[in-house]
């Protein structure tokens, strides 16, 4: 059992040395204003059994879950996924079925989880190559406001009395965003918390003790970007101090190369529905043409790209975005679309849908004279909705994360991304990039068009669906309606047709009448 | 005008030179809009036919494409769309489209050799009449743009004419081939079989078995034995062997996702999405209640109304009256009591128009037929609308909007049958003749007003508010008030 605590400072915020004070079994912190990870690794031993078992049956397990609120994702923690949960899987024996993965993601994330068994409700992960083979092979999504029920299950089923650990696992509610991380090869699991800031930004005041929860090892770090010589490495540098071995913060600068890269804070897009939204939304993301500047990545050819995270009630029609028609790819500013996945029926009703929702991932197009211009630059991409189950109102709400928008900068020849401290992969839409790619983030911005704050980085739909009650008698008579007018239609024809057999005239009757005298 | 539009119909040449312009106007502007427009001319479906056609060419199943839900000969005969033209250009590409245009005047030149053959119109009449079909701007527009609807119009009318010329086993083959296309043309071979040698029947024997104290069974077996004449038995066993043959060497080919998609989706699609049948808001209803209900399951019936009007009844009744008109009302019935219904299905019927219009009461009283017409667009119009504050405002219109529209629709549609069943009832059975009392005056006055009507069908829900076709409603005005000069300058021609 391990324990990671880094701190980043960002240039506004100068670090005192008595901000941290070394003691022979703890580090004192205080008010330190910083993001910060917290990593804690277990090994297999030291799982509860349940979770110890849905492991033992994945070859690879990678969770990623990010708030709603937008944050600072301050480097070298600079990567994001689209709020809400992420999980890549690969199971241990393809073929076999591995339900009780999603029965242990129900009990410990939500009850909501649309998830039956990974091979019926996970999408598959398109292969770019074998070779990438590090990549998991199915994916699942769902929106999940809160960790709430992560805390729960790991005060429960981790810390039963342990008031350090009540509280360690209680402040995981305040993360920006959460990575769980399991393989079979190293057979521990690594969970990381990242916080943009401190709870009400007061800045960070805590003790970290190596013997609260018989860590093996506490490490501490308190870094900062640092200039890097080489466009593809990172740079940081700060102190380092391992907790009741060290006797004072040891100081270190070292530099990596690495995948994700940083943006300056001004490289901002928004996202939003353009209205009347119908059955065919058009999804909008707009942004500042001062954001547009191509990323600092001189030896690479590099690519605006969105990743779209869409349920299964939103879709795209993949042979309307597989054009190659320039027209159509211009009046949208895209410019193609590089890879789908996941639930692509153009027909099916959302209650017909067994898988989770779809990936996309698009390149767009970026403005031939880059900066000049006020408007924003907007990219539409036309989406469908599905059929939803009726509702008492007559619609239903639907709602789809922020798409996330990055610059991939792909060099021809360079450094391989070697695994840093601070790597982090398998987050869904860099397995569909080569290894010596580069990747720069776009914010998400934290103000609307109108100045107002972004408060959930979430689009809502409202879907129209066939207004029934529960239990109420629409749908009775809607049915004894219908049937009430095709049986009277029915009869009419019949009547019609039975006047030309039979006409209603006395000499009709009258051959009736013959007939029978004949017959008897 | 009136005299300079007798000498339009007065040469076949001039029709069909017009019909001809018409198409290749509209495929120009197909490819103008395609070149210069995102939103394009050309059908969705035509994109699947011609992915279907190189997928074949690169020797895979056309099935490899979604939503490929026909045949493979369809794919076969669009493989020119595939091939790469000199300098790379995709000259082939619009192949499909004009084949499809072909196809429409070879309907439009059987329609007029029906009518003159079968029904002794002089060539005059007959190419007024062929003309709906011929100068009809929806029926231009649809072939043009790429759908295959209009090539079951030319197999329907081919087999109309073979069986009426008495080439017996050509009929066969081309209801062999119309079925394997399309399924719904089974529905003729009733109506075929019933009409065929019908006068070869001797009358009912029921007094003359009395007498001759025959027993029941050899009577029936004498009356099994007149009724299988030599053509019948040719007809059925020509169409059943193509049907067969077809289907066997298709299934041999691609197996069973050619039965998948050809046929056995028909049997499990959902059809859940707003058209125009009667039955849409209940099919949705019970597809969103899944297998989690009780009681009987209406619209898994629906079949049981339709088949036995269209396929029973009318044939019974009609066909030895009339064949066309039998036809036209069967496939009346048969599109307005389906499960499901969008505009191009309205094209099944419109290619037999042309041989009911004669002796409809909607052209001997002008106020009957304008009022059908009227009223047929105003149902669908009220529809549209609905449809429209559904697809595109996103406004809850499914109750009562679309299904008090989707009802009236059908009831309008119902009355229209009557009147067809009632006016094809009252012919003659005997042969007609040419003499024909109507005045061609009122006879061209209301063809024109079922020209007109296809401005009405250019607001087609199908292309516009179905989901695989989404256009904006600009594009609906547009295309209207295209409609409408295409109309406009009839007019003045004449």
């Amino acid at each position: 059992m391990k324990r990671r605590v880094t701190f980043v400072f960002d240039g506004d915020s100068p670090f005192e040395p008595d901000q941290a004070q070394v003691t022979n079994d703890s580090l004192l912190i205080r008010d330190l204003h910083a993001a910060k990870e917290d990593r804690a690794t277990f090994s297999f031993t030291e799982l509860p059994i349940e979770l110890w078992q849905v492991l033992k049956q994945s070859h690879e397990l990678h969770i990623r879950w990010a708030a709603e609120l937008p944050y600072n994702a301050t480097t070298p923690f600079s990567s994001r996924v689209s709020p809400g949960l992420h999980i890549l899987f690969t199971p241990l024996a393809p073929g076999r079925l591995t339900q009780p993965l999603c029965q242990l993601l129900i009990k410990v994330f939500s009850d909501d989880l649309k998830c039956l068994a990974p091979e019926i409700s996970f999408t598959i992960i398109p292969v770019l190559s074998q070779r990438f083979a590090s990549n998991s092979s199915l994916q699942f999504y769902s929106l999940l406001p809160s960790l709430n029920g992560l805390v729960t299950y790991i005060q429960q089923k981790i810390c039963r009395a342990n008031t350090a650990c009540l509280e360690h696992a209680a402040s995981i509610l305040s993360a920006d965003s959460v990575d769980i991380d399991y393989d079979s090869i190293s057979h521990s699991l690594i969970i990381s918390g990242y916080f943009s800031k401190s709870p009400g930004n007061r800045g960070w005041t805590e003790k970290i003790r190596q013997r609260e929860f018989g860590w093996d090892k506490v490490e501490v770090g308190l870094l900062e970007l640092e200039r890097a010589t080489n466009p593809e490495e990172l740079s940081m540098g700060g102190l380092l101090t391992v907790v009741g071995e060290d006797d004072k913060l040891k100081p270190t600068l070292f530099s990596f190369p690495s995948r994700h890269h940083p943006l300056p804070p001004n490289s901002v897009y928004r996202t939003a529905f353009t209205s009347p939204t119908g059955l065919h939304p058009t999804l909008k993301i707009s942004i500042p043409r001062s954001s547009l500047s191509r990323p600092p990545a001189p030896h690479a050819t590099c690519a605006l790209h969105t990743y779209l995270t869409l349920p299964s009630s939103i879709f795209v029609d993949k042979y309307q975005l597989s054009t190659t028609d320039p027209l159509f790819l211009n009046s949208h500013n895209i410019a193609a679309l590089r890879g789908i996945s996941g639930a692509t029926d153009l027909e099916a009703p959302d209650w017909l849908i067994p898988e989770w929702g779809s990936n996309i991932l698009l390149e767009l197009a970026t403005p031939q004279h880059s900066v000049s211009g006020q408007e924003d630059w907007n990219i539409t991409i036309p989406l469908h909705l599905r059929y939803l189950k009726p509702s008492e109102s007559g619609y239903r709400v639907t709602s789809m994360p922020w798409p996330i928008v990055f610059w991939a900068c792909t060099a021809e020849d360079g450094t391989k991304m070697s695994v840093n401290p601070f790597s982090r992969g398998n987050l869904g839409w860099d397995g569909n990039f080569g290894p010596r790619t580069m990747f720069f983030q776009l914010h998400p911005s934290d103000t609307g068009w109108d100045g107002t704050l972004v408060v959930r980085q979430v689009e809502e739909l409202v879907v129209p669906v066939l207004p029934i009650r529960e239990g109420g008698n629409q749908a009775r008579n809607i049915e004894l309606g219908t049937i009430a007018v095709i049986f009277v239609g029915c009869v009419w024809v019949l009547w019609k047709l039975s006047l030309i057999l039979v006409p209603l005239t006395s000499g009709g009757r009258g051959s009736f009448a013959k007939q029978e005298q004949k017959n008897e | 005008m009136m005299s300079s539009s007798l000498s339009l119909f007065n040469f076949p040449a001039r029709v069909f030179s017009a019909a001809a312009a018409l198409r290749v106007g509209l495929l120009f502007y197909g490819l103008y809009q395609d070149a210069h427009s995102p939103v394009k001319y050309t059908d969705i479906d035509y994109m699947v036919f011609t992915d279907a056609a190189r997928f074949v060419s690169r020797g895979s199943s056309p099935y490899a494409r979604d939503t490929y839900r026909y045949t493979p000969l369809l794919a076969w005969i669009l493989l020119p769309t595939s091939w790469t033209g000199p300098w790379g250009l995709h000259l082939w590409f619009s192949f499909g489209k004009a084949f499809f245009a072909v196809a429409d005047l070879v309907a439009g030149w059987l329609i007029m050799r029906v009518l003159q053959l079968q029904f002794g119109m002089d060539r005059t009449r007959a190419l007024k009449y062929a003309s709906i079909w011929l100068l009809n701007p929806m029926v231009a527009t649809i072939s043009t743009r790429g759908s295959s609807e209009g090539l079951l119009g030319v197999m329907v009318v081919a087999l109309l004419w073979a069986v009426t010329q008495r080439h017996i086993p050509l009929a066969g083959l081309l209801l062999g081939i119309a079925v394997h296309f399309k399924i719904y043309p089974f529905i003729y071979a009733p109506s075929l079989i019933w009409w065929l040698d019908a006068e070869r029947e001797p009358a009912p024997r029921v007094e003359s078995d009395e007498g001759s104290g025959k027993t029941a069974v050899s009577g029936f077996v004498d009356r099994i034995s007149d009724f299988l004449t030599p053509s019948r038995v040719a007809l059925g066993l020509t169409a059943l062997s193509t049907f067969s043959a077809l289907n066997l060497s298709m299934y041999m080919l691609y197996g069973l996702p050619f039965m998948q998609h050809t046929y056995l989706h028909h049997l499990t699609r959902v059809d859940h999405r707003h058209n125009f049948s009667p039955y849409n808001i209940l099919l949705y209803l019970s597809a969103a209640r899944g297998t989690q209900r009780d009681g009987v399951n209406f619209e898994s019936l629906a079949f049981i109304p339709q088949l036995f009007i269209s396929a029973m009844a009318i044939p019974l009744v009609l066909a030895r009256k009339s064949l066309p008109g039998a036809m036209l009302a069967q496939t009346f019935a048969f599109v307005t009591f389906n499960k499901v219904c969008t505009s191009q299905y309205f094209l099944w019927y419109l290619i037999l128009l042309p041989f009911y219009l004669s002796d409809s009461s909607f052209l001997k009283r002008p106020a009957l037929g304008i009022s059908a017409v009227f009223l047929w667009a105003l149902s669908q119009t009220i529809w549209l609308g609905q449809g429209f504050r559904l697809e595109f405002l996103g406004i809850s219109s499914f109750v009562p909007g679309l299904w008090l529209a989707s009802l009236a629709f059908f009831a309008v549609n119902v009355w229209i049958l009557g009147v067809i069943i009632t006016d094809v009832g009252s012919l003659e059975t005997a042969p007609r003749s040419s003499n024909d009392n109507m005045s061609a005056k009122t006879a061209f006055a209301t063809g024109e007003a079922v020209l007109a009507s296809g401005a009405a069908f250019g607001l087609s829900p199908r292309d516009e508010l179905d989901e695989t076709r989404r256009r904006t409603i600009s594009d609906y005005i547009q295309q209207l008030e295209e409609f409408q000069e295409l109309d406009d300058e009839e007019e003045v021609d004449e």
